[in-house]
């Protein structure tokens, strides 16, 4: 048995049931049943048996829209997935929240080093290499937005600079990985984000884009009505 | 094709494009991870991606294994093979050794490895299997664009080694963005029946959107791939030809074969160890 899946086994065991969205039960006959959370009461779930199910219940919301984040507080209802042993169990999690186990492993171990923002934002080239100009009064309002607990169940480890502060627009609880992102103050396996998102990143392009035309307008004025 | 031998100790790392928008980029890559996984190859197997989770950043703590061999599974050498996956996963060559003792190997993208014109090969036959080789031109459709990108170049090199392993009436590589053009595929082709093998990694907005409007199969795109129950029916009637039209050749179950090789390739040239 793998380490990861020792921490699968020794979170179960300390009762961490939840992840995410996620409830992780085990079965009077044998093996576990992942549910959505909202779900773990209800009987009449559409029931699959393989972990590689679990990579079409993650792609789309109740309404049938691509999930581009995995960690988005929109998991589908009305499925469970029945899994004979915790090798199964990790390896559907590995598609409902890609990495999640093994960062919080890197975590416990003191390996996972987050990358402060502004590493993050300077080492983007191409397109995105704009989005090193963002400042901080910016990312404050972009990330604020984007990552609220509302659009995302990861509990933040980054800060803005190397050993600096953390994004102050943000609430405690969302750096905190033992609070319930859901809110219902359940023991849970925590979502931990250790580096701003592609997502989050690409977001900011626009942002600095719009300051720059906005002062780039600012500089040269229009001509002045005639009159 | 592939006669890798089980790599204990290692681990095999799929790097694919992703998309926020396109439920279809992703699956090829997983699925060819699936199967190479089936094999029990390597002791460990994941995926990663540039626009979905988990990031390349987030992958290198996947592994427990000492040694991982990544894959991009990109189809030539580019922006993102020379730039954004080195950066990402930090890696200096085609081997390098981590600060934990871990080694990363390298592996090229698949695009210019022979065991992609095989397959090329089998998928142009696959979706014409009752014709001559002699009735069809064959047409590789690449993307192209200009800067950094060298899709363009694999795609002509494997419809040359094409031409010269079978008996297609022609085989020709064209591209999206530049010429020779697909749009101008009748111009551009002289038999009967034309086949078209999308050049490209999966059937996203390209291939299964773009392309069928370029070549006037569709007045404007689509629906994504896997919003649409069966992928289309061939052949059709257009222009005067009978157009085949396949599905991106990086969706081929037989790609997994092309990743095992391109694993096989870095140990020829950079030995194992
Ligand atoms: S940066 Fe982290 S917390 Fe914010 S949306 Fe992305 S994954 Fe979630």
């Amino acid at each position: 048995m793998g380490r990861i899946d020792e921490l699968l086994a020794s979170a179960l065991a300390e009762g961490r049931d939840c992840i995410g969205q996620i409830a992780l039960r085990t079965r009077s006959e044998g093996g576990y049943r992942l549910t959505h959370r909202d779900d773990v009461g209800r009987d009449d779930l559409r029931v699959s048996q393989t972990p590689e199910s679990a990579r079409e219940i993650a792609t789309y919301d109740d309404a049938g829209v691509y999930r581009p984040l995995k960690t988005a507080p929109n998991l589908r209802h009305g499925w469970a997935l029945h899994l004979p042993d915790l090798a199964a169990v990790r390896a559907a999690l590995e598609y409902f929240y890609p990495a999640a186990l093994a960062l919080w492993l890197a975590e416990r171990d003191g390996r996972l080093q987050p990358t402060a923002m502004r590493e993050t934002l300077g080492r983007q080239t191409g397109m995105y290499r704009v989005t090193g100009l963002l400042t901080d009064p910016q990312a404050e309002a972009l990330v604020g937005e984007l990552c609220a607990q509302t659009r995302c169940l990861r509990a933040m480890r980054w800060t803005k600079t190397p050993g600096g502060e953390r994004i102050a627009s943000l609430p405690a609880t969302k750096f905190d990985p033992e609070h319930d992102p859901a809110g219902a103050g359940a023991r849970v396996m925590p979502l931990l984000c250790a580096e701003m998102c592609n997502l989050v990143v690409a977001e900011a392009r626009p942002v600095v884009k719009a300051a720059q035309a906005a002062a780039a307008a600012a500089a040269s004025p229009a001509p002045a009505a005639a009159g | 094709m592939a006669s890798l031998q089980r790599k204990p100790g290692t681990g095999l790392l799929l790097v694919g494009h992703g998309s926020t928008q396109n439920p279809d980029s992703s699956p090829p890559t997983h699925v060819h991870a699936d199967e190479i996984r089936r094999r029990g190859l390597f002791d460990e197997v994941a995926c990663c991606f540039w626009k979905e989770e988990p990031s390349m950043r987030e992958a290198r703590h996947v592994f427990e294994a000492r040694e991982v061999y990544v894959v991009p599974n990109f189809i030539s050498e580019g922006y993102f093979t020379q730039t954004v996956i080195p950066r990402e996963l930090e890696l200096s060559g085609p081997r390098s050794t981590r600060a934990d003792g871990t080694i990363w190997k390298y592996c090229e993208p698949a695009g210019n490895h022979s065991s992609m014109t095989d397959l090329l090969l089998r998928r142009a036959r696959e979706i014409a299997p009752e014709l001559p080789e002699e009735e069809i031109s064959l047409l590789i459709v690449g993307h192209g664009t200009g800067l950094n990108d060298n899709s363009a170049v694999a795609a002509k090199a494997q419809a040359a080694r094409i031409a010269e392993r079978s008996r297609y009436a022609e085989v020709i590589s064209c591209y999206m963005e530049e010429p020779p053009l697909v749009a101008n595929w009748d111009e551009l082709t002289t038999a009967p029946n034309v086949v078209v093998v999308p050049f490209f990694i999966a059937d996203g907005l390209h291939s299964y959107q773009d392309i069928p409007v370029l070549l006037g199969m569709e007045s404007e795109p689509t629906a994504a791939a896997s919003q649409r129950a069966v992928f289309r029916h061939e052949p059709r009637r257009l222009r005067g030809r009978n157009l085949y039209y396949a599905s991106a050749i990086g969706t081929e179950p037989g790609f997994a074969d092309v990743i095992l090789d391109l694993v096989a390739a870095f140990d020829d040239k950079h030995g194992t160890h």
